[in-house]
């Protein structure tokens, strides 16, 4: 399909609670970082794809256009996305098809948060996502999406808070690798069931953090990756797909729009039995119930199953199919589309064999990251490979 | 560089306080109109139908969002139905420990094909269970205002 793709750089800034930085700066920093990684500079590239969630958070309208000095974009072709949650991984598809169609040959791909703006808590940044009639005059809390969900997935499936939990404790240790995390820790299943009850069955430390923090890819047309790098992680496939816009009207126990989004990637990259042709895996895990959830979606086990191959450590770095080596968002954080775009930049890493410490011993050669948002109801989905 | 340092209170770096001031006055819509006149007025539910895809929305729709047909076959659905999924809430918009926590639940009416979201009372949690049977509890008839406040909440269909 058009042009092959390749990831030739990556960069990433610490996630934090508080940057001193402001957006643009940590946009900056992350996109610096991606051009010296692969020895480019600023007038190799083409074009600039930013990703950043809602405008919001870091209280400024049209934060696209304020962030774009920042990320690389002065007097070149210039686009925002935003696809709530979505965005990180959505990011990576939109740079593709610049390059995929000819368009463009490189293409700087940054994803920027700072949610530490928005006073006091993130959280009522969310408001206006329910409809105004029928759901904010009972001043609704994004917990309640959440903790249904979870709840109709437990019960549908019979599944037991323990073994979820084992999701939380998997990914904040293998963000203890991590140079850039946030609340890397040690934690055990007993202190997640101790954490506080936000809603049930939702807790404390079954949630990501809020942060800051940004990343940053270069990509390039197959002609450009040959002579920028011996090691280009070509992207094989992309896919997304929007579930109703009223989340009272979706299935809460299965997500049919991440398996929509997968398939599409899965045929775009020629993969047709994905538990055994994708070796490693980076499924969005605000919650640790999401990681599953994400896993069912993304075909790499039946629904329902999630939790028992967690369980038995088939998900663990070492294990048969590593899921979140990064650390994911529980572990590393969740500064939002800067997250998702983290996801494709692990898998940058650990393709490419650069993963440090975070390392997953089986030889890896195909991967892919999700994401997940909007109104709760997009998947997004890239396949990478080597 | 300072991102190798950990801030953990925002006030912690130099702020700048600025706030955004919006107000807004929102239109119910069409079909809200329909359905909230109706919940005022009559104390009933009313949806949308489409037969080709066979939803029956509510709170109803003008549109079918899955073929785009123009609805505008109007059906009255039950003001009970099935417990969906449900919560119980702890903590606010601002990060901080409710007063008292509230039931949330998610409740599919007797004929929608769509679940609508709203308060849940009268029962204790450990009782509580996805599937069992709930009932909307509407404000008196002179009290409401044509609003999705005009339920005061769902409760349990045997008490």
């Amino acid at each position: 399909m058009g042009q092959r793709v390749a990831i030739v750089g990556a960069g990433m800034t610490k996630f934090v609670r508080r940057a001193q930085e402001t957006g643009k700066e940590l946009a900056f920093h992350a996109t610096r970082m991606a051009l010296d990684s692969c020895e480019m500079n600023l007038d190799q590239i083409d074009a600039v794809c930013l990703g950043t969630a809602p405008d919001t958070f870091d209280g400024v309208h049209m934060k696209g256009e304020y962030l774009s000095d920042g990320a690389g974009a002065w007097g070149k072709p210039y686009m925002r996305c935003y696809v709530g949650g979505g965005t990180g991984v959505f990011s990576v598809i939109q740079g593709w098809y610049h390059i995929a169609s000819g368009l463009c040959d490189t293409c700087l791909v940054v994803c920027e948060e700072k949610m530490s703006s928005y006073q006091p808590h993130a959280q009522a940044a969310f408001l206006t996502i329910f409809d105004h009639t029928t759901e904010r005059p009972l001043k609704p809390n994004l917990l309640w999406i959440f903790a249904m969900e979870m709840n109709r997935y437990m019960t549908t499936y019979g599944l037991r808070k323990e073994d979820i939990v084992q999701v939380a404790v998997k990914n904040k240790r293998n963000a203890l690798d991590h140079p850039c995390a946030q609340i890397a820790k040690a934690v055990t299943a007993e202190d997640i069931l101790n954490s506080e009850v936000l809603a049930w069955p939702v807790q404390r430390l079954d949630v990501s953090p809020v942060s800051d923090g940004a990343v940053a890819l270069v990509l390039a047309s197959e002609s450009i990756a040959r002579k920028v790098t011996d090691k280009p992680v070509w992207i094989e496939g992309v896919g997304w797909s929007l579930d109703t816009a009223y989340w009272t009207n979706r299935d809460l126990c299965y997500p049919r729009y991440v398996e929509e989004a997968a398939r599409m990637a899965y045929t775009m990259a020629g993969v047709t039995d994905p538990r055994h042709q994708i070796h490693i895996a980076e499924p969005y895990d605000p919650f640790d119930y999401k990681e599953l959830h994400h896993m069912e979606g993304l075909m790499l086990c039946g629904k329902g199953e999630a939790p028992q191959m967690t369980v038995d450590g088939i998900t663990q770095r070492d294990g048969e199919l590593p899921v979140c080596p990064s650390g994911g968002l529980l572990g590393v954080g969740n500064p939002i589309a800067a997250a998702g775009l983290m996801k494709v930049a692990e898998l940058f890493w650990q393709l490419r064999g650069e993963a440090g410490k975070r390392q997953v011993s089986r030889k890896v050669k195909r991967g892919v990251a999700q994401a997940w948002g909007d109104l709760m109801q997009v998947g997004t989905v890239v396949v990478v490979g080597i | 560089m300072s991102l190798r340092e950990r801030v953990n209170q925002p006030k912690d770096t130099r702020p700048w306080y600025g706030e955004l001031p919006v107000e807004s006055l929102y239109t119910v819509g069409i079909a809200g109109e329909k359905f909230l006149r109706t919940l005022k007025e009559k104390g009933q539910f009313l949806g949308t139908k489409c037969d080709r895809c066979r939803q029956v929305y509510v709170p109803p729709k003008i549109y079918c969002e899955r073929c785009l047909a123009k609805l505008d076959d109007w059906v009255k659905v039950g003001s009970c139905g099935t417990l969906e999924s449900w919560t119980m809430v702890h903590v606010g918009l601002d990060g901080q420990k409710l007063k008292k926590p509230e039931l949330v639940a998610l409740v599919k009416l007797d004929g929608a094909s769509t679940c609508i979201v709203h308060k849940l009372a009268g029962i204790p949690v450990e009782e509580l269970h996805i599937g069992m049977r709930v009932c909307a509890v509407l404000k008196p008839k002179t009290k409401r205002e044509g609003a999705i406040t005009d339920i005061l909440h769902f409760k349990p269909a045997d008490r």
